[in-house]
């Protein structure tokens, strides 16, 4: 192909680039409305001392942590499962397990008022068997944002697990276990092992997909459990304090280039050893 | 995938071990069961969002239907939804093409570019695309919003495309342009069928993205025009009634009728196995 006709196919999506994505995204963070970068520098600094602040960052961190590791240990379990039999029921549960990443976020979020509601499944079990007076609080907490969010993530902790495990070598497995090792040791020495490129991008996938999903803090945790994007929707919409949205902007986008920095180092030693 | 270790692989769904037997249990009851929860209470002839819903009936169903705001909100992240998918595809299959077939240097680079917007988190570009575009350049916010979806979609795009692409051997375009074919037609007869289902994945998977989209599109609503997710997002923290629970049923269905022809026309595990490595 000629350089011409190269550079004639990019401009387009390049502009498109330049204009939709880019230059908005530079141009917020150095100089949103009516405030200096210099501004947003300062509300980025009381933030980083202000317990308040701090201890929104602290949860985002913390329930992204939780939720990153509650969906590889569920979902490796069920990746290997399926990625290791042939039954005609395994391709049943893959779509199973796939198919809730085509459907609305606050459709599957909105479940779990179903569950976690105060006329909800489980406070109805829970009064109904006698097991308390009053159905207990649920909803708005920490768990009920984990919960959803392991919902939420799982399915894509499933897909990348499942490429991962389908790469390995069943033979290895069978090697292994006719050499005398228990299937649980076959599992840790061979499995996990070889499988851990994998694992590392389904955690970074979750663990970033965790820190900025919006719909299930903003509908199980309410506003006595803010996270960063709740926080910055509010700064954003409500307060309309732009110099603080974008500090929140930068933070959280930071938490994700970090940790995907981190993962890539760590998958690079990964592929190496 | 293939050969001779077909044999050595379980035929049975056995669950091999009662530990990792009962957390796969585990995780499959946490992906599935809210939702069916939501399917249940859909049907109740009651008044709350209570579970076992009180007595059957179809009414929530006829409330969502006859709700305009919904009515209004589908329509309008379908035009989205539509619009965003065929502009990021003719945007990014040119991108494709120059990526994997132009000598460039750089190409890791460019990639990489057409990619960074999945690295950036979506409600921080949907923050700047409301403050530089829709506040500072006054754009209006369907312009604002076509605008960010399609950038939303390029990747999914650039990406998937890119898949097929890279395994269509590009000596059978050269050989059609030796038989005398012009560079336009081998195009169109050669490369673009062995494209094809890349971009019917990358197709349903820009539709579904977009279509289900909150983050971005969460400050550039305004009331003329508003997409279903956040009009159904905001209807939940008003009222908590069954209709919300008949709406999400009504969109499970539709999904499940895209579900099903993503899995006859390409097969969904690889639309969405493509996307993450």
């Amino acid at each position: 192909m000629r350089a011409r006709s190269t550079l004639l196919l990019l401009l387009p999506g390049l502009a498109f680039l330049l204009v939709g994505f880019l230059l908005p995204a530079v141009a917020m963070l150095f100089a949103p409305p009516g405030v200096t970068f210099a501004q947003v520098l300062e509300r980025m600094g009381a933030m980083l001392t202000d317990p308040y602040d701090l201890g929104i960052i602290w949860r985002t961190v913390r329930i992204g942590l939780v939720v990153t590791a509650i969906c590889v240990v569920l979902g490796f379990p069920i990746a290997s499962l399926l990625a290791r039999s042939q039954s005609r029921w395994a391709g049943v549960l893959l779509a199973l397990a796939i198919f809730p990443l085509l459907l609305s976020n606050v459709v599957r979020t909105f479940g779990w008022l179903v569950v976690l509601g105060s006329n909800g499944v489980i406070g109805q079990i829970l009064t109904g068997l006698g097991i308390v007076e009053e159905a207990p609080q649920l909803l708005y907490t920490e768990l009920a944002i984990v919960l959803g969010l392991v919902q939420l993530f799982l399915p894509l902790a499933v897909i990348t697990c499942y490429s991962a495990v389908a790469q390995v070598d069943p033979g290895l497995d069978e090697a292994a276990r006719g050499l005398g090792a228990s299937r649980t040791r076959s599992f840790w020495t061979i499995l996990v092992p070889l499988s851990l490129p994998g694992i590392v991008v389904a955690a970074t996938l979750v663990f970033a997909g965790s820190v900025t999903a919006y719909t299930t803090p903003y509908l199980l945790g309410g506003s006595s459990q803010r996270m960063l994007s709740t926080q910055l929707f509010s700064y954003a919409s409500v307060t309309v304090d732009w110099a603080a949205a974008s500090a929140t902007a930068i933070v959280m986008t930071v938490l994700v280039f970090l940790v995907s920095g981190i993962s890539a180092l760590v998958g690079r030693k990964g592929a190496i050893s | 995938m293939s050969g001779p270790t077909i044999q050595t692989r379980t035929r049975s769904l056995k669950l091999r071990h009662p530990v990792a037997g009962t957390l796969a249990v585990a995780g499959y009851v946490v992906m599935i069961v809210p939702i069916l929860f939501v399917v249940a209470t859909a049907f109740t002839a009651g008044s709350t969002l209570r579970f076992p819903p009180e007595g059957l009936s179809l009414k929530w169903f006829g409330e969502a239907l006859a709700y305009s705001p919904f009515m209004e909100a589908v329509v309008s992240s379908l035009e989205l939804a539509v619009l965003a998918t065929a502009l990021a595809l003719a945007l990014g299959v040119p991108v494709t093409l120059a990526i994997h077939r132009g000598r460039i240097p750089g190409k890791g680079l460019l990639e990489g570019l057409f990619l960074s917007p999945l690295v950036v988190p979506e409600l921080v570009v949907g923050l700047a695309l409301y403050q530089q575009l829709m506040i500072g350049l006054h754009l209006d916010n369907f312009t604002t919003l076509l605008l960010g979806h399609t950038a939303l979609l390029l990747p999914y795009a650039v990406r998937v495309t890119g898949a097929s692409l890279a395994l269509a051997d590009p000596a059978l375009e050269e050989a059609a342009r030796g038989l005398g074919a012009s560079p336009l037609r081998a195009f169109v007869t050669v490369t673009l069928p062995m494209l094809r289902p890349g971009l019917i994945s990358a197709g349903l998977l820009g539709f579904v993205t977009s279509f289900n989209n909150v983050p971005l599109s969460l400050l550039l609503q305004t009331r003329d025009f508003r997409t279903l997710p956040v009009t159904m997002l905001d209807y939940v923290q008003q009222s908590y009634d069954p209709m919300v629970a008949a709406a999400s049923t009504l969109v499970l269905a539709a999904t499940v009728v895209v579900a099903i022809v993503a899995e006859r026309t390409v097969g969904f595990a690889k639309i969405f196995g493509g996307i993450n490595r």
